[in-house]
């Protein structure tokens, strides 16, 4: 099977996937009834002509698949409806929250591949020996600690004993940091994605000093010393390009593990984004953002599997598609 | 001829694979930290009720005017803003976390081996349909849908006789992560399956007439079980770890004693009762930490080739 057939298909099954999640979903908060009955019901003043006008208002009327194929058929337009709690277009919601969700989420994974990088050649190098058993040992703890416990942790250590980083928030209501809106915002930023990088970098770690080792034992990496590269070379060059392959399609997973748990994250910093969008919307039960974040996430999700399964057959030949 | 046989008798059998596979295990000292931490929750989760300083539910601290106090000789752990006592609902939410763990995986075994089983055994169409269908599930954001699950089901059932159900929150929770969990072990009892098919003792269980009931139950399954047994202990880290995300964020059974539920009531009070937050959380942390020890130890104990 040739490479532009597989990722057709692997792009179908990203289209099914991504239906099958709307179907689930227009099911779920369907079998719960009339939602604005449930918003509404003994509420003081609330008749039944206004809970029928407002049920027509958002298009809860007529029968179940008439208002799922106009639900997707708006979707299909990024037309998400309008929020029930905040009374703002879900789409504009989504963008505002969704950046500051990757605001944090997108250097979390750069900073965290670097850093790994450089650990994962210091203890492969020097396999068995005091640093890399240090580092695994680290790595194996920091990726059983979770996340959040961490972030309450540098919460705890950094905002409240030492009182130099904020505990909360993406920007300060009044009176920024250092009299700029930028730096307050990237102040902001550093415990948030201080927790992302220790996560990721334990994780990242335990895949590629692995592979990095097994990586140094194949012949090619002898035939690079024996020419007479410097060992720099033969590590960064040559045995770090392979050792980077299982680490790539990681990546995809772990992005996927990050926006999964965002819900999570942004509730311990307190952080406006997608996940704290979210868990408001459910608490709330505000159907439109409920989907539309269902969705949004689902459909970064879904590209992102998509995107590292293409890197994988697109970077390594010797990969048998099927 | 008589011989022979006591000849047979007098030599050793031969360490089974389980016999050998322990002798590896003994010597894996991170795998033995695990088995440690995994033995200290189970015992604590056994003798909570007989340690335990205080009832999960008392909140007498609260009249006395001692909640959110620091650790002392009578509160171990201090109390929390609720007035519990830290210490004790530690012990209990032991018991919880225990239950989560092994509920949620036995779920997912279930449904796991038998459909990466069917598909491993059967092979073909049924084969490609049941992994994309595994597939479906790995990829899609199951915390994100696990957590709304809870909420909307929160609200279907009130009225109806499920409300009387008791800790009928924690149970959704638990069916919940099984019934999104089982696709790792779908996929391996799947590759263990198809590698098992084959083998020359299954081939010869088939030709004395074995039926396929006790081929698949009895000669395929115990064989396929060590890579199972690792994929289950990973999860059942991974159950807790859910659960208590899941009550962290709110959505978690009010009732129960859990981590989770601690983490979410004392989280707002971080600044003034930092070891009512910490406490559970350490413990959340040495119990996941002890399931992924205890896993890799038995990857390398039960596939010696892998070790390096």
């Amino acid at each position: 099977m040739g490479t532009a057939r597989y990722i057709t298909r692997r792009l179908i099954f990203a289209v099914c996937l991504i239906w099958g999640v709307s179907v689930i979903l227009f099911a779920m908060i369907n079998a719960i009834g009339n939602p604005i009955e449930i918003l509404l019901a003994e509420r003081p003043g609330i008749t039944d002509e206004i809970i029928e006008s407002v049920t027509k208002y958002y298009g809860l009327d007529g029968s179940v698949t008439d208002r799922y194929f106009t639900w997707l058929w708006a979707i299909v337009r990024l037309d998400f409806g309008t929020s029930i709690i905040y009374n703002l277009p879900v789409s504009e919601m989504l963008v505002i929250y969704g950046m500051e969700t990757l605001k944090i989420q997108i250097p979390g994974i750069v900073i965290a591949l670097f850093v790994s990088v450089m650990i994962s050649v210091l203890a492969a190098t020097r396999q068995y020996s005091k640093v890399d058993f240090g580092v695994i040992a680290g790595a194996m703890v920091g990726h059983s600690l979770p996340g959040f416990l961490l972030g309450i942790i540098l919460i705890l250590i950094f905002s409240y004993w030492l009182g130099i980083l904020p505990s909360y928030g993406a920007y300060s209501t009044r009176n920024p940091v250092m009299g700029s809106e930028v730096i307050d915002g990237l102040w902001h930023m550093v415990l948030p994605v201080s927790m992302l990088v220790f996560f990721n970098t334990a994780t990242l770690t335990l895949l590629l000093r692995s592979s990095l080792v097994d990586v140094l034992r194949q012949d090619f990496i002898t035939a690079a010393r024996a020419s007479g590269l410097p060992e720099r070379r033969v590590v960064f060059g040559h045995a770090l390009r392979n050792a980077f392959i299982p680490v790539l399609t990681y990546l995809g997973i772990l992005f996927g593990l990050m926006l999964g748990t965002a819900p999570v994250t942004e509730t311990v910093f307190t952080w406006p984004g997608l996940g704290a969008l979210y868990i408001m919307a459910i608490q709330q039960l505000d159907y439109p953002l409920i989907m539309g974040a269902t969705m949004i996430i689902t459909v970064m999700l879904v590209t992102a599997t998509l995107l590292t399964d293409i890197a994988y057959v697109v970077i390594d030949p010797r990969i048998r598609l099927g | 001829m008589a011989i022979e046989t006591a000849t047979l008798n007098a030599v050793q059998r031969a360490p089974g694979v389980w016999r050998q596979s322990w002798y590896r295990f003994r010597r894996n000292r991170a795998g033995m930290l695990g088995l440690g931490l995994v033995t200290l929750v189970v015992v604590v989760a056994l003798i909570a009720p007989f340690v335990a300083p205080f009832e999960p539910t008392d909140q007498s601290a609260m009249l006395r005017g001692a909640a959110r106090r620091p650790p002392d000789a009578i509160h171990w752990l201090g109390t929390d803003r609720n007035g519990y006592d830290v210490f004790s609902r530690l012990l209990y939410g032991a018991r919880t976390a225990l239950l989560v763990g092994l509920g949620a995986m036995t779920i997912a075994s279930l449904i796991g081996v038998i459909i990466g089983g069917i598909a491993g055994y059967a092979g073909g169409m049924t084969d490609e349909l049941l992994m994309r269908f595994a597939e479906f599930f790995m990829v899609i954001p199951v915390f994100i849908v696990i957590l709304a699950v809870v909420r909307l089901f929160g609200i279907v059932v009130v009225g109806t006789w499920m409300e009387d159900i008791p800790n009928l929150n924690l149970l959704t929770i638990i069916v919940l992560l099984g019934c999104f969990e089982w696709p790792p072990i779908a996929r391996m009892a799947r590759a263990e399956f198809l590698r098992l098919r084959n083998a020359e003792f299954v081939e010869a269980a088939v030709c004395i007439g074995t039926p396929r009931r006790d081929i698949l139950v009895r000669h395929i399954l115990p064989n396929a079980l060590p890579s199972l047994i690792v994929l289950v202990a990973l999860g059942i880290g991974g159950a807790i770890l859910a659960e208590t995300m899941v009550s962290f964020l709110g959505f978690g059974d009010p009732k129960a004693v859990s981590w989770g539920q601690s983490l979410y009531f004392n989280y707002e009070a971080l600044k003034v009762a930092p070891w009512a937050v910490l406490a559970p959380g350490g413990a959340l942390f040495c119990t996941v930490l002890g399931f992924n020890l205890l896993a890799d130890g038995l990857t390398d104990a039960f596939n010696p080739r892998l070790r390096q």
